[in-house]
């Protein structure tokens, strides 16, 4: 099977602060991955290398086998982005914001506004639709800022903790848009630490820590017949064994008059 | 005491805290506290030296002075809310503290500051000013510390009821004009004094008169008489102190227990289609349609836009008085320096996009996208700049009494604006800087980018300027025709300036992204 997604010993330091130490992370195509790791394990800095909005200090990265940083215009037409604290332009209103990329890119202006109607009808947000985004909540910004990546019909979909802060319904919406994509050929990576979602959702997973790969592969070769939370704790070392509520003794303690 | 203690504890610690790991806040820091020095010496200075004045005119400046320094002390904190973080309510209002205590914690907190000393220390200089007696030095101390008080009072008053509306976007939107227009009212008397409406003493006389009841005319009043006059009055101060600080506690525990309103929301026009009746489908649309409504619902937008028209117009009617003088060179000289106003808002075009530019980062796969979009707001801007210069031409012209300059003054306006553009498209690459989304009237750049935001401006002011030498040097020597020239010049201008900008910006693409995405 190709591989949608192909990193080789991708880098980037923050003055001494190593962020992402040699990433070579691999998606085949057509999957829905994961990639899982505590706060801090350099998931949004791999995706924002990989996605072109940040400049890795080494090694490369490819996106249908073509690579991000040399063949900027094929990848980033391939490519749909929701990163990370999904500052969108507020002062436009839903409609506009998916009108606004759509023609950014191209896309003449009935076909943006039919796809526009479409994915607003979908993501559940047409009455907010002409509303303006700064007072959107954060579920419909997600859902606005998925439609907007989803506009151009991409092949590779990356989602920077799409789920996070997100209310059960409008994330079962999400989940539904995903499935049907990724059931149509597309492939989607995902960051989340949320790791029964990414049991329930996804055929492949990477498991980051420290600017690490831990492990990687299709889900149940990863997890070994055990939970994925299981796994994830014994990789990247946070089980029970090392302390946990040990030192706090007088936790829960009620003295009685 | 224990609260005295804890709540400046905390305002110290939170100044300290601010200041960690960072250089240029920490240089920041001391600049300031050199300046709050400095000008709390000069302050104290000045007051001392209105003794030498006679004594009711010394009364009437301190009354004055003393008024100020309420009315600023009720304005300031919310020009610049959001700087202290001790200053809104609601985020003490999980702990456990009983009103009262919260109250006293927060008149602390305020007190505590290089800003709040520096005003103390120029009030007590009216102590010298002013004192004539015993008695009026014994009040004196009173009156001060009453003044000091009334200030700290009057501006936690001010900020708690507003606090609410401050929490809202729209509240902030509107604070965001609210707070520049009354900066530039700031300057309103300066107008007036340039433009001779009286002798400044019988000004002074009139102002004092009028502020001569007020609680800070009072107090400065009593020091001056330091009679029973003068304790009638400081009881009367008092009294006042009292009633705003219980209007204060009323108005906190209303704040901390009243939610915030600002999800309801009302929904925008539907779009049009006004750019796509002049252009052609595609990105260039998209560009100009985006642009135009940010510049009209961004509040940044509005204060940027609002502050360049109004400056133009207040050197327009303070030049005016040269009446007939230079023929059409101040017709001239002012459209041109209108079109270097709203062109300048050009040289930072990313920083107010800011952390949301990423949008177009992955929608752009070469230079072309990023010269087309640069183009699109150069257009929208100039949709909205092109009107405005040709009224400031005929204004100008007409108020001069050089009709014959309008031509000219609006052609060379044309040429500064698209000069501009070509330098603000390399300036914001370059010299990219982050525009806060909480603008306050002192600072136009994020925590730290201060220097980038100096450079980038001073910069294109001396490039646009030294480029637009070539006709306003003919000017000067009255070949007027040679403005004819300036509009064709100003858009070969822009186009080089955009295609080089382009050309370095994608080049730099994602440090450009961090630079206008810096947390403010």
């Amino acid at each position: 099977m190709k591989d949608a997604v192909r990193t080789t010993g991708l880098f980037k330091r923050y003055g001494p602060q190593v962020a992402v130490a040699g990433v070579d992370l691999v998606v085949p195509a057509g999957s829905f991955a994961g990639l899982v790791g505590p706060n801090g394990a350099g998931k949004t800095t791999t995706l924002s290398m990989i996605t072109g909005l940040l400049r890795p200090d080494g090694g490369h990265a490819e996106i249908d086998g073509l690579h991000v940083w040399r063949d900027p215009v094929a990848v980033k037409a391939r490519i749909g982005v929701l990163p990370e604290g999904l500052r969108l332009f507020e002062r436009l209103s839903g409609r506009e914001l998916l009108l606004y990329n759509g023609r950014l890119r191209g896309i003449p202006k009935e076909e943006v506004e039919r796809r526009a109607t479409d994915l607003l009808r979908l993501m559940d947000l047409t009455e907010a639709a002409d509303k303006l985004v700064v007072d959107y909540s954060t579920g419909m910004r997600k859902k606005i800022g998925l439609a907007a990546a989803l506009l151009h019909n991409p092949s590779v979909l990356f989602l920077d903790e799409p789920f996070e802060g997100v209310d059960p319904v409008s994330a079962n919406t999400l989940t539904e848009v995903l499935r049907g994509y990724t059931e149509s050929g597309s492939t989607v990576i995902f960051s989340s630490h949320v790791m029964d979602l990414v049991e329930r959702l996804c055929d492949w997973v990477s498991v980051m820590n420290r600017g690490h790969i831990v492990a990687q592969g299709p889900l149940d070769r990863v997890r070994g017949g055990r939970s994925l939370n299981e796994t994830f704790l014994e990789l990247v070392g946070g089980g029970p064994q090392t302390g946990g509520a040990a030192g706090l003794s007088w936790l829960g303690r009620r003295e009685t008059p | 005491m224990t609260t005295v203690r804890l709540f400046a504890a905390l305002k110290l610690r939170l100044l300290a805290g601010n200041l960690r790991g960072d250089l240029t806040r920490k240089l920041g820091f001391v600049f300031t506290l050199v300046m709050a020095v400095f000008l709390a010496a000069l302050g104290f200075f000045l007051m001392s030296v209105v003794r030498f004045a006679p004594p009711d005119i010394a009364t009437d400046i301190v009354i004055v002075v003393f008024s100020l320094f309420l009315v600023s002390w009720m304005i300031g904190p919310l020009l610049a809310f959001g700087l202290d973080d001790t200053l809104d309510p609601a985020r003490l209002a999980l702990f456990p503290l009983p009103t009262r205590q919260l109250a006293v914690g927060m008149f602390t907190a305020s007190a505590t500051g290089v800003w709040p000393l520096a005003s103390l220390v120029v009030t007590a200089g009216a102590l010298v000013a002013l004192v004539s007696s015993l008695g009026g030095f014994l009040l004196g101390i009173l009156a001060v510390l009453l003044q000091f008080a009334l200030c700290l009072v009057a501006s936690r008053l001010v900020t708690t009821s507003l606090s609410g509306a401050l929490r809202t976007r729209r509240g902030r939107d509107v604070l965001a004009v609210a707070a520049f227009a009354s900066l530039l009212l700031f300057q309103l008397p300066n107008l007036l004094l340039n433009s001779n409406l009286g002798d400044p003493l019988s000004l002074l006389r009139g102002t004092a008169d009028l502020l001569r009841w007020t609680p800070s005319g009072m107090t400065a009043h009593a020091i001056a008489d330091g009679g029973l006059t003068g304790l009638g009055e400081l009881l009367v101060v008092a009294l006042v102190v009292a009633a705003a600080a219980w209007l204060w506690i009323k108005a906190l525990n209303r704040a901390l227990v009243t939610p915030d309103v600002s999800n309801q929301t009302s929904s925008v026009r539907r779009d049009r289609g006004f750019v796509d009746r002049f252009v052609s489908d595609g990105p260039l649309a998209a560009v100009v349609t985006k642009e135009l409504k940010y510049i009209r619902r961004e509040p940044r937008y509005r204060v940027v836009w609002f502050s360049g028209v109004v400056l133009t117009g207040v050197l327009a009617i303070s030049f005016s008085r040269f009446e007939g003088s230079g023929g059409p060179v101040l017709p001239i000289l002012l459209t041109t320096l209108g079109g270097l106003m709203m062109s300048m808002q050009m040289c930072n075009a990313f920083g107010i996009d800011g952390r949301s530019l990423w949008m177009n980062a992955v929608a752009f796969g070469s230079e072309r996208g990023l010269s087309l979009d640069l183009a699109g707001r150069h257009l929208a801007n100039a949709l909205v700049a092109v009107p405005v210069l040709l009224l400031i031409a005929v204004v100008a012209g007409v108020l001069t009494g050089s009709p014959d300059g309008i031509l000219w003054a609006f052609c060379a306006g044309l040429g500064v604006l698209g000069l501009g553009f070509g330098v603000g498209s390399v300036t914001s690459v370059v010299i990219p800087y982050t525009v806060p989304e909480r603008m306050n009237a002192f600072t136009g750049a994020a925590p730290g980018q201060g220097g980038q935001a100096f450079a980038s401006s001073m910069g294109a002011m001396i490039g646009i300027s030294l480029l637009a030498l070539p006709f306003l040097v003919p000017m000067l020597f009255g070949l007027y025709w040679v403005c004819a020239l300036a509009p064709f010049y100003g858009l070969a201008a822009e186009v080089l300036g955009r295609r080089l900008g382009a050309q370095l910006g994608f080049a730099r693409m994602p440090e450009l992204l961090a630079a206008v995405s810096k947390p403010a």
